[in-house]
């Protein structure tokens, strides 16, 4: 090897280091005089109706039929959009936090919370969770299989927030009363927006995860009221998606011990 | 043409060993991140159904046809952390020699040869183990048994038999997934690169008694092994939509050097293309073309007899290294039975049987009549 190659090897990976370096990471830190954002989401339209599956596999676990409500609304408000906040890199601590599959089955979205997201997937009654959540970059992510039977973990990454494009992350069995770890590594999940998780065997098993990389995000409930606390003042972007219906985003200033009022309309296309 | 496709194979063996050394460390498809042109063209034609275009790793043991007919070897890729285990059986059986594509009598062959081969039978245990090291390599390893067994006829028309059997070469193989992607209207297609290995393990010294004497050493056709280290380069395709898969695989059995014996056994090229069809969740059954070309011998076992007597009478075609190559075309016809899930164990029994409807022969050489493949195949 030549001292020019050395040269230019050296080089590419001093550029690497310094791009790394460029990306920052989010830090914990207080946030004395932090704003809020209170919100609603509401549904203009029809919700189409739920998908309906035959079991085939496992319906001694699964159940005889499922169904599969993908866009779910209640007296014009709807429930699981995902609300992000974008670009705060310090602030407050991630949040513990639950939320249940809304389909027959005990499925949950754990988030235990602290310096990060540490996303747990309980898998029971052949049910991820909720149809939405969020997700991290980089971190492991533990999906527990509490059912007797195999599922095949499917998960994959896009780059659009209603997923038109996925590729695969992993595709990986999930034993029968067994749980793994598997980390969403930043090269598979550059400019990544969501991950779709399905079980090969069982096709009414799916769910979408936004990525965020802060705690400053919210689920809408069942009434699509949303919060967002202990924010930091700034200006930065605020984004509502939905794996059907799209994404809406507007820059929004949080000044100190503001209480903001976000009001987002999705409508049937 | 032989120097043509030698060219091709070790062209194909350097690209590999390129892609692999330009590869990041990151566990994804060789051509991910190459392909965003292909992809954004995709991506729009599915929009415009209303489908999704999916890209990655889309293999499911839950399909009877989610394996190619049981004849076909490193068809697929397995998910990270999977194993399958496979039992195979092969009888195939030769008869009448051939030249060219004429069939000859045993009389047209003993007019110049001492002795003449009249049929063969081969049977072949076959285990072999794949386990899906990531998302990008699937590793595979194969160890056959052998036993073979012929029927001779000399000029004196006394009929012999001559056997071997043992264990053959083991072959050792990286199976590296190239792209796939999947939408609903035009269904998964997807594509790896087979790099192999065959060390030799297999016994190129096979013995019997004949009627030149007592542990006589056999001819080519009777031995285990080719005695080489050989590379085994390939490239996979398959499809499947709905209830209908499919698939292409080009193979190549690339000689390293001589064995100890002094010779090398001549190039194999195989290329298999196949339909499947989904009859009900357990089963499917298929149809196979494989075609195969195979060269003669490179130089000859010294320790080998030919001739006979003061004459000089060549001995038996089996025994020169000139009357071994060939072609031929087979057509084969499966069934693949996908068993209840058991104690998350997906198995499969896998059938196929077939004749060659081609069979071009550097002889005179025994021809195939028909083969017979049984297969059990487990993942877990």
């Amino acid at each position: 090897m030549n001292n020019n190659n050395v040269l230019w090897i050296f080089l590419a990976n001093l550029s690497l280091v310094m791009g790394l370096g460029a990306s920052h990471a989010y830090e914990v830190g207080n946030v004395q005089t932090g704003g809020s954002i209170h919100g609603r989401v509401s549904f203009l339209g029809s919700p189409a109706e739920p998908i309906h599956f035959k079991v085939e596999k496992n319906p001694e676990v699964c159940g005889q039929e499922r169904s599969l409500v993908k866009v779910e609304s209640r007296d014009g408000f709807l429930t699981g959009a995902v609300v992000v906040l974008e670009g705060i890199n310090t602030g407050k601590p991630f949040s513990p936090k639950t939320f249940t599959g809304n389909l027959p089955g005990e499925g949950a979205f754990r988030y235990l919370g602290g310096g990060s997201l540490g996303l747990q997937v309980k898998t029971k009654g052949c049910n991820f969770g909720p149809f939405t959540g969020v997700i991290a970059a980089n971190e492991a992510v533990q999906f527990q299989n509490q059912d007797s039977v195999k599922h095949v973990l499917h998960s994959f990454v896009s780059k659009d927030t209603r997923g038109k494009i996925l590729r695969t992350v992993h595709n990986q069995d999930l034993q029968p009363r067994d749980a793994i770890e598997r980390v969403f590594p930043s090269d598979k999940m550059e400019d990544g927006v969501v991950v779709r998780i399905i079980c090969n065997r069982h096709d009414f098993m799916q769910n979408w995860l936004y990525v965020v990389d802060n705690p400053y995000f919210a689920i809408s409930d069942q009434e699509g009221r949303f919060t967002i606390d202990q924010i930091p003042p700034g200006t930065y972007t605020l984004l509502v998606r939905h794996p059907v219906l799209g994404e809406q985003r507007q820059v929004v200033t949080i000044n100190a011990q503001e209480d903001l009022q976000m009001v987002f309309q999705f409508a049937d296309e | 043409m032989t120097r043509s496709i030698r060219y091709l194979f070790v062209g194909l063996i350097v690209g590999i060993f390129g892609i692999v050394c330009a590869l990041p460390p990151t566990e994804a498809a060789l051509l991910d991140g190459f392909m965003d042109g292909v992809e954004e063209s995709l991506g729009k034609k599915a929009e415009e159904k209303g489908e999704r275009l999916v890209i990655g790793n889309f293999y499911q043991a839950e399909r009877p046809d989610s394996h190619a007919p049981i004849g076909v070897m490193q068809d697929h890729t397995h998910n990270k952390g999977e194993f399958m285990f496979t039992y195979r059986y092969m009888y195939m059986y030769m008869d009448k020699m051939r030249n060219g594509t004429d069939n000859l009598s045993n009389n047209d062959v003993l007019k110049d040869f001492a002795v003449t081969p009249k049929n063969m039978t081969t049977q072949m245990h076959m285990f072999s183990a794949m386990y899906g090291l990531n998302d990008t390599v699937t590793l595979m390893a194969m160890l056959p048994y052998l036993m073979k067994d012929m029927e001779h006829q000399n000029r004196a028309g006394a009929n012999f038999s001559t056997n071997s059997s043992g264990f053959g070469d083991t072959k050792l193989a990286a199976l590296w997934r190239l792209y796939a992607f999947e939408t609903p209207s035009i269904g998964s297609h997807r594509f790896h690169l087979n790099t192999g290995v065959s060390l030799p393990t297999g016994d190129i010294t096979p013995t019997d008694n004949t009627p030149l004497g007592n542990n006589s050493l056999l001819p080519y056709p009777m031995r285990l092994g080719s005695g080489t280290v050989d590379l085994l380069p390939g490239l996979t395709y398959t499809g499947v939509r709905n209830d209908v898969s499919w698939g292409f695989q080009a193979l190549g059995t690339v000689r390293i050097g001589h064995n100890k014996q002094g010779y090398k056994e001549g190039n194999r090229y195989k290329v298999n293309t196949w339909g499947a069809y989904r009859w009900a969740d357990w089963i499917s059954t298929s149809a196979r073309l494989n075609w195969q070309q195979w060269y003669n011998i490179k130089r000859e076992d010294g320790q080998l007899q030919t001739t006979v007597g003061p004459a000089q009478i060549p001995l038996v075609p089996t025994a020169d290294p000139d009357r071994q190559g060939g072609q031929r075309l087979d057509l084969m016809g499966g069934v693949n039975i996908l068993f209840p899930e058991f104690m998350g164990l997906e198995n499969h029994l896998n059938v196929e049987a077939g004749a060659p409807i081609y069979q071009y022969l550097d002889g005179p050489q025994l021809r195939q009549a028909w083969s017979f493949w049984v297969g059990w195949q487990m993942v877990m």
